[in-house]
């Protein structure tokens, strides 16, 4: 009696308080939801009651099995790959540069560039999307650009199977390079201006203030950034969806689309898209890792 | 002066004036309706008012909880309703196809005892049992899945005449691709159009249901000749130039300006398309205005060579509403359910839907003098049908026509050939038909 009360003490108790809501919102729509949809990608559960269902079995890494001997699996796990490409070596590389850019005043109407860099962030993904399957479709404005500079040429982008993903990986760029532009720029605003032209005073040049200053301040917001790009890519599902669907034939699929289609289109399959679910969480983990033991080899301190 | 009882009585009788008569008033019935409704659509704010809100008019005492969805959202609420056994009392669905989980889980009610002797006011072809052997939906229509629209204005202009066989089409492409027009048209970039709109009738022709049924049965094959001659027929489309691929990055809209716009003399889509032409009651608007529709035709796909079946098309009986299974037989809920069905199929609704979509009523006693030319020629096109044959997903699972709907579009971009589809298919059907 007298041990528990000397552990309920009144640091642990208001401990307790604020960290028990946090994790039982984090347990009810995070952690269980995705252990609950790994044990499902091991049953039969195809529908109906899940809770004293007789008819629902375990039936082992069946579905898994399926997954990975499924072609449009590997095409789609190829889209994300791209995706993340895209996202990781693309969108923040041009958000850092855009961002350092405007900070270090390189350019005039810093607030301008930075506005125009930022504004496809705020508009829907849906309606981006549609607006860009327009431009880029065989009667739209880029097919026309196209024949102007060269009279029939055909508009054949989504037909060869490697090129096909290409339309959506420049929208990607395009549309979420302005959030990492947005978060490089706040975080160098924290760097002491002092310290930049104690350098400059020393007779450092632009590129040793970037590479010895800037880049090893920043190093652990580039990895959040890396974590951002990552989880986003793996998730990417909107702008796709109304871009192409996924077409022609599957080939602009990702992993979220393959997954909708497997549970929502024409024969709902649960157990499969859990397993599906279930590899992208975990090639989110594996990335993320990978991701925070490179920062901590090779990152520099803030 | 008053005295005060009669002021206590007066008292009395004006609270009772307010309290008893709820007190014995009829507790309303809540129904709940997943509605498919495209709110972007010439005739939406008139079904709003005309169906809806008259409904709730002539009877106060159901309240309607409705829920509209479109296209993919809906199959998607409509799956995860059904998975999680929680669908509304009145569901919009398909005789097959999409909803094939409905009618054959037993989710939805038969309705035909329902229907008693209100069985006289349909057309007798669109009562027939659906995909569950039972009738789960009342139909509002019939549904061909294939139309050839035909820009005659444009065929004129480039000294062209109707094709009556398939080899008077190949024969006009050259000239055609000379104005820089394409032949066909489709909106095609989700999977479903080319199987449902032009594949279907395509076997139709060359296969036959008969054989659709043996295959059905195991009896047959998807690999068999009279299929894959199907499936190769359809990649001659592409060599002749008839078919384009960029029908495959046409999206299902943007195909309506196209045609409209005249950038190819003929559009390949179900009969329902019509409805995107016709004016938009709000604003006036229409993407064939009234006096240019008599310029547009609806027919058929000309003849193909080696076909079995004549002048035929593809189609199925129309979308309607259904009931769920759960709702109790004889119950107050039942009876408004059923209420609501009656009247979403009644003849002011389908009236409605004929004058704004063109829609071909599913009962004998609907007609009106206020119909688009290009309604009346929607009504006309079905005497061009000589036979209809069946939709590929409305008879087949999920499980066995995607395979078909992904592989067309393969055929058409040179990823897979004819025979390499119907091995898939096969395969497909293969594990379906074991599990049965």
């Amino acid at each position: 009696m007298k041990r528990v009360a000397h552990w309920w003490t009144e640091e642990r108790r208001a401990y307790l308080l604020l960290v028990l809501p946090a994790v039982a919102v984090y347990w009810a729509v995070m952690a269980f939801p995705t252990i609950f949809s790994f044990v499902l990608s091991l049953t039969n559960y195809n529908g109906g009651a899940i809770f004293n269902n007789p008819n629902i079995e375990l039936v082992g890494f069946k579905h898994y099995l399926r997954m990975f001997n499924d072609r449009y699996f590997w095409i789609s796990l190829k889209n994300n790959g791209l995706i993340m490409a895209v996202s990781v070596f693309g969108q923040i590389p041009l958000g850092f540069l855009f961002a350092y850019v405007i900070h270090r005043k390189l350019v005039k109407f810093g607030d301008f560039f930075q506005t125009i860099i930022y504004l496809p962030c705020v508009i829907s993904t849906i309606i981006v999307g549609r607006l860009w399957q327009s431009f880029f479709s065989p009667y739209g404005p880029f097919t026309e650009f196209m024949q102007k500079l060269q009279p029939g040429w055909e508009n054949e982008l989504f037909f060869d199977p490697q090129l096909a993903i290409l339309p959506v990986l420049f929208v990607i760029l395009w549309m979420y390079t302005g959030t990492y532009m947005i978060i490089f720029l706040a975080n160098l605003q924290k760097i002491d201006p002092a310290l930049i032209e104690a350098a400059r005073i020393d007779g450092a040049t632009e590129w040793q203030v970037l590479v010895r200053i800037m880049l090893p301040a920043l190093s652990g917001v580039i990895v959040t950034a890396c974590i951002l790009a990552i989880s986003g890519s793996l998730k990417s599902f909107d702008l796709l969806y109304a871009m192409t669907g996924g077409n022609p034939a599957r080939r602009t699929s990702v992993l979220a689309l393959y997954m909708y289609d497997t549970a929502f289109r024409h024969s709902p399959n649960y157990p499969l898209a859990n397993a599906i679910s279930v590899v992208m969480v975990l090639l989110s983990f594996a990335i993320i890792l990978m991701v925070r033991f490179t920062e901590a080899k090779f990152g520099g301190r803030e | 002066m008053l005295k005060k009882s009669t002021l206590l009585l007066l008292a009395l009788l004006l609270v009772s004036s307010v309290f008893v008569p709820t007190m014995f008033a009829e507790e309303p019935i809540r129904i709940s309706v997943l509605n498919y409704f495209d709110l972007t659509s010439p005739g939406a704010e008139r079904e709003l008012n005309e169906v809806w809100y008259e409904f709730s008019v002539r009877n106060p005492h159901i309240i309607v909880e409705r829920e509209d969805l479109f296209l993919e959202p809906f199959h998607q609420k409509t799956e995860a309703y059904a998975a999680a056994d929680r669908l509304p009392d009145v569901i919009y669905m398909w005789p097959g196809g999409r909803s094939t989980s409905l009618h054959t889980l037993g989710l939805v009610k038969d309705l035909r005892p329902l229907l008693g002797e209100d069985a006289k006011y349909y057309k007798e072809a669109v009562l027939a049992p659906q995909a569950g052997g039972f009738l789960a939906e009342l139909p509002q229509t019939m549904t061909s899945s294939h139309a050839l629209y035909v820009n005659m204005a444009l065929l004129d202009s480039l000294g062209l005449a109707m094709p009556e066989t398939y080899e008077d089409l190949v024969a006009m492409v050259p000239v055609l691709k000379a104005n820089g027009l394409d032949t066909i048209l489709m909106g095609a970039q989700d999977d479903w159009v080319i199987q449902s709109c032009l594949f279907s009738m395509i076997v139709g022709r060359l296969v036959g249901d008969e054989k659709l049924n043996q295959i059905l049965a195991g009896e047959a094959k998807f690999t068999d000749p009279e299929f894959v001659g199907a499936l190769e027929f359809y990649a001659k489309m592409y060599e002749d130039g008839v078919l384009n691929r960029k029908i495959m990055q046409t999206s299902y809209a943007e195909v309506n300006g196209l045609f409209a716009t005249g950038r190819a003399p003929f559009l390949v889509d179900g009969d329902w398309k019509t409805s995107n032409f016709l004016t938009d009651q709000t604003t006036g608007e229409a993407l064939i205005p009234v006096d240019k529709q008599h310029e547009f035709k609806m027919t058929i796909f000309p003849a193909i060579p080696g076909e079995i079946n004549k002048a035929s098309s593809s189609g199925v009986v129309g979308v309607g509403f259904g009931m769920n299974a759960k709702i109790e037989a004889g119950s107050a809920k039942e009876a408004a359910a059923w209420e609501l069905i009656k009247w979403l199929q009644g003849p002011e609704v389908q009236k409605m839907r004929l004058e704004t979509a063109g829609t071909i009523p599913s009962r004998v006693d609907v007609t009106s003098d206020n119909i688009e030319p290009l309604v009346v020629e929607r009504i006309r096109y079905y005497e061009d049908i000589m036979v209809t044959t069946e939709v590929l997903d409305n008879i087949f699972v999920g499980e066995v026509y995607t395979p078909i709907n992904i592989g067309l579009q393969e055929i058409g971009l040179g990823f897979a050939t004819p025979m390499e589809v119907a091995e898939r298919t096969q395969e497909a059907f293969d594990a379906w038909f074991a599990r049965q």
